[in-house]
């Protein structure tokens, strides 16, 4: 049996939750990455996740991501389980309700900021025009007025970083999932970066789920989640 | 720890440097083994002729010690397969004239040796359509005295009073001294440039998959404080490791690609494996050198992590391709046109200007390439075309080096299929007579008489109702120095055997017949060139008649009838029609009657030229496919690397809601659109220097067959190879999703 671990409650409200887990179990042979996991995010929430390397962050985002399936418990997006769906369907769901954002932006080498900010919506079947129009009044959003054309080795880190939250929020997702974020930008960028997403993020509403081991970062967030060896650990976060 | 340790490890414990030293070595194996054979071709049909040296007369021999036996050769065809027909007739004991390898006795008068081919068709055939024409058959010829195993030869038995007059004394039979093909000396020329290009791009695109990351761990390397040797002695080791166990590998299956090749034909015939065997003298240079290229290759990619390591770990920016590199085609083109159209062409500057259009394509290409891309990045209406365009853009030369070989396959495989077709269909001969007809020209009038004579008995003994002409050849002159030629024959008998529509003519009284106004006031006849003779009757009428095919050479008819009293040709053809039907027993009565003097006919006419463009066609298409499956395997790994080298941006995608299939669609159009665009681009240059090669030998102009396309699907294979590995691929990196390299 797993032991019982809980979320730390002070951030809850009344609302349905956004996103939410329920008893999550994730192993890779006998490891537990994740070992009873359970989680609420509220609409418009935004959350960081931290803890040690190995510590089953990553995997916990990709299982509410529904990028991992879990081995046992639940998944639900504004109250419906996710966790059942096929993987095409949750590949639709990423596509149409998550945005995503990782660490040094994996962006398109060829492409120019706009074309990388408009690649979902095109390969969903937007027209040119659409997407990048759509894509422009992102980056402008996001303080990258005149960049449009530059291609990511002529952006800094952290406009490549701006340009992958575009990318994120094109589509108008209702959760954004971001992954060591700041990961390879120094400590100004990185929380340049940070006001950037989560200013983009309120803007829209969208709720925010960050994996950092960075605790200066997780600070900046509004609530706070740790975890080690798998579990929640309820000492390590802050609200 | 020493650089070949640090090489094997690295091999260890990365799978996919394992899979690229693996492919590595399999781009080496196959250069290696086709270097081999392709090198081997000429060598193997000098083996070829050394074995069949002695079918043919030894025009030299005699010179250096008295004369041992007479011998003539002649082509025969048995249902329109080639026999070549060796008559001899010993001048001495037997048993003192040294036998090629493969006779073990000579035969005697009335006897013959067959070979195994030939004497299984015999054994299956009337004596009165085969077996007949030769004698008694008393053995059979090893394989060590045919040209290819399945060669129909008959050495025919005679003594000197029978054999033909034409016979050749000799010293013994001919040895040695054979030569190579010069055809396919050319064409294996041609082979190793257009199969090496692909072959050592399989290489390249092999080293592609790793290429990034063996940056990254190089350049780590150089700022942790290795040098530029220890850096280019490790991957000196790692690619050594592919190479030389490739070459190995290409050394060693080389014999099995030779058995392979043994089956398809050249020149009539098929060959024996050990035909391609190589001296070691050849081969193993050719083995050392293959994996040296590849390592000087890898070596030379290495400068910039030698010389800038940061630079090659960083970002870099790429300079756009100059404008003049469009010139180098128009200037190669007006180079060739100048040859081709120069009053006297020669070999060599026609080869050049071919040679520097095949090298203007390494500059223009390029060009064309990221000129594609740009078109493309401007209409793009779906991620696809913008993918491609950017990829073609950023990356010209990369995008058209994974191209290369099927540029030089579908340039060369374009220009071949446009001449193949149209010497096609100009094969044929200027022949008066007609392809019913099997005639036995250029003999003397006794000859002629005992020739139709005895083949007129055989056709009565077959039963045939066909009987022989005798056709003369005489020369109608006004003086010395001037006349052309004519055919002595009856106007029926010339209705029959010639091209000739006798329209009428045969109705009225015996004539001349001629397709142009003749007037024969003062004519002499003669039967040899520049000799007096009798002149014809001034009355003798001449009457029109006309040719039935325009490539026909028209020569005046003269009925004997009309020819001065006691006027005989000395040349003299006999000439028998036959149907189809009874083709065979006719050609035997005649082959037989004439004892070895050349028998012709419609087959002895088209076959040599309808061989060799059948061996050509076939070349081509073997060469194009071979090609294309190079270029296709280089073009799948190319397409393999460029997904891995952007696995992290596509897992991320992917992970975002990104479909495969969306994924995947968008990469195989990425893929195929660089072999799309070459193969039109290679086809168009490839089918103008056809028609500028044609040129040189005909102002007509070029058929253009089906066949033409042939490069085209070329293109298309290459594509869908090239683009079936994006999905795989692209599933194993759905598997990492976002796995860190």
């Amino acid at each position: 049996m797993h032991p019982q671990t809980t979320d730390r409650p002070g951030q809850l409200t009344a609302a349905a939750p956004a996103l939410a887990g329920r008893n999550l179990v994730k192993r890779y042979g006998a490891q537990y990455a994740l070992a009873g996991v359970d989680i609420d995010i509220q609409p418009g929430e935004a959350v960081a996740i931290v803890g040690p390397s190995g510590s089953g962050k990553t995997s916990l985002l990709h299982v509410l991501a529904g990028i991992l399936k879990a081995d046992s418990g639940e998944v639900l997006l504004a109250g419906r389980r996710i966790d059942q769906l096929g993987e095409t369907k949750r590949s639709e769901l990423r596509r149409t309700e998550f945005g995503f954002v990782f660490q040094s932006g994996m962006l398109v080498a060829e492409l120019s900021a706009e074309e990388n900010a408009a690649l979902p919506m095109l390969l969903a079947g937007a027209a040119r025009g659409e997407a990048l129009g759509r894509a422009r009044e992102w980056l402008g959003r996001l303080g990258l007025s005149g960049k449009e054309r530059n291609r990511p080795g002529e952006l800094s880190g952290g406009e490549a970083q701006r340009v992958a939250i575009a990318r994120a929020l094109a589509h108008r997702p209702s959760v954004i999932f971001a992954d060591e974020p700041t990961g390879a930008l120094d400590t100004r960028t990185g929380r340049d970066t940070m006001d950037a997403l989560l200013g983009a993020a309120g803007e829209h509403g969208a709720a925010v789920v960050i994996v950092t081991h960075d605790r200066d970062l997780a600070d900046s967030v509004p609530r706070t989640v740790a975890i080690r060896d798998g579990r929640i650990d309820t000492a390590g976060g802050t609200a | 720890m020493s650089s070949v340790r640090l090489a094997l490890r690295v091999l260890r414990v990365d799978g996919r440097t394992r899979t690229s030293a693996i492919l590595t070595g399999l781009g080496v194996a196959v250069a290696t083994a086709l270097v081999l054979l392709l090198v081997g071709l000429p060598f193997a049909t000098e083996a070829r002729g050394e074995r069949s040296m002695w079918q043919e007369p030894s025009y030299s021999s005699g010179e250096d010690g008295p004369a041992t036996l007479l011998l003539t050769s002649s082509e025969d065809y048995a249902d329109g397969s080639k026999v070549e027909r060796v008559d001899v007739a010993p001048l001495t004991d037997p048993r003192a004239i040294d036998l090629p390898p493969g006779i073990d006795r000579l035969p005697g008068p009335g006897e013959t040796l067959l070979s195994p081919e030939l004497a299984r068709l015999v054994d299956g055939t009337p004596g009165s359509q085969l077996g007949d024409r030769f004698g008694e058959v008393v053995g059979v010829l090893g394989e060590d005295a045919l040209q290819y195993p399945d060669q129909l030869v008959a050495l025919v038995g005679h003594t000197p009073q029978t054999i033909t007059p034409g016979a050749l004394r000799q010293d013994g039979f001919a040895v040695g001294g054979a030569e190579q093909d010069p055809l396919l000396q050319l064409l294996a020329g041609v082979g190793v440039v257009v199969l090496l290009v692909p072959s050592l791009v399989l290489v390249a695109s092999a080293a592609r998959l790793t290429a990034a990351r063996r940056e990254r761990r190089l350049a780590a390397l150089r700022l942790a404080g290795a040098t530029p040797r220890q850096v280019v002695e490790m991957v000196a080791a790692e690619t050594a490791i592919a190479a030389v166990g490739g070459a190995a590998i290409g050394f060693a299956v080389s014999p099995v690609l030779h058995s392979l090749a043994a089956h398809v034909p050249w020149n009539g015939g098929t060959w024996q494996p050990g035909d391609f065997t190589l001296p070691l003298a050849v081969s193993l240079p050719i083995t050392v050198a293959m994996p040296v290229l590849v390592l000087l290759a890898a070596v030379l990619a290495l400068r910039r992590v030698v010389s800038t390591p940061l630079g090659a770990a960083g970002s870099h920016a790429r300079k756009p391709l100059h404008w003049w590199r469009l010139l180098a085609l128009p200037l190669a083109g007006l180079a060739f046109t100048l040859a081709v159209t120069a009053d006297e062409p020669t070999m060599m500057t026609v080869l050049g200007g071919l040679l520097l259009i095949v090298a203007s394509a390494a500059l223009v290409g390029p060009w064309v390439t990221s000129a594609v891309g740009g078109i493309f990045v401007r209409i793009w209406r779906r991620p696809a075309m913008l993918l491609a365009g950017r990829r073609l853009r950023d990356d010209p030369r990369g995008a058209y080096r994974a191209s290369a070989g099927v540029v030089l396959a579908v340039f060369t495989g374009s220009m071949a299929l446009t001449l193949l077709p149209t010497f096609e269909s100009m094969a044929g001969s200027s022949s008066p007579y007609r392809d019913s007809v099997l005639y036995v020209p250029g003999l003397d009038a006794a000859e002629a008489r005992q020739i139709a004579e005895r083949a007129d008995a055989d056709l009565a003994r077959y039963g045939q109702r066909e009987r022989t002409a005798q056709v003369g050849e005489v020369y109608l002159s006004r003086g010395p120095d001037s006349g052309e030629s004519a055919m002595v024959l009856d106007c029926a008998s010339a209705g029959t055997l010639l091209r000739l529509d006798m329209d009428g003519a045969c109705a009225g009284q015996p004539g001349v017949y001629a397709e142009y106004p003749m007037n024969l006031n003062g004519v002499h006849v003669s039967a040899i060139w520049n000799e007096p003779g009798p002149a014809l009757a001034a009355d003798t009428p001449v009457r029109p008649i006309r040719a039935t095919d325009a490539d026909v050479s028209s020569v005046p008819v003269i009925d004997p009838a009309v020819l001065p009293s006691g006027f005989e040709p000395q040349a003299v053809t006999v000439a028998v029609a036959a149907t189809e039907a009874n083709r065979e027993v006719v050609r035997t009565a005649l082959a037989g009657a004439a004892g070895g003097v050349q028998v012709e006919s419609r087959e002895m006419r088209l076959a040599d030229q309808q061989t060799q463009l059948e061996d050509l066609r076939r070349v081509t298409v073997i060469g194009l496919i071979a090609a294309g499956a190079l270029s296709g395997c280089s073009a799948a790994i190319a397409t393999a690397g460029s997904v891995m080298d952007r696995r992290r941006t596509f897992g991320a995608l992917l992970a975002a809601g990104t479909p495969v299939r969306v994924l995947a669609r968008a990469l195989r159009t990425e893929a195929a659109m660089p072999a799309m665009v070459a193969t039109v681009g290679a086809g168009a240059v490839g089918v103008l220097v056809g028609m500028g090669l044609f040129s040189l030998v005909d102002d007509g102009s070029v058929v253009l067959s089906p066949w033409i396309l042939a490069p085209v699907v070329l293109g298309v294979g290459v594509a869908l190879l090239a683009a079936s590995v994006c999905r795989p691929a692209l599933n194993r990196v759905r598997a990492e999703p976002l796995a860190d390299e």
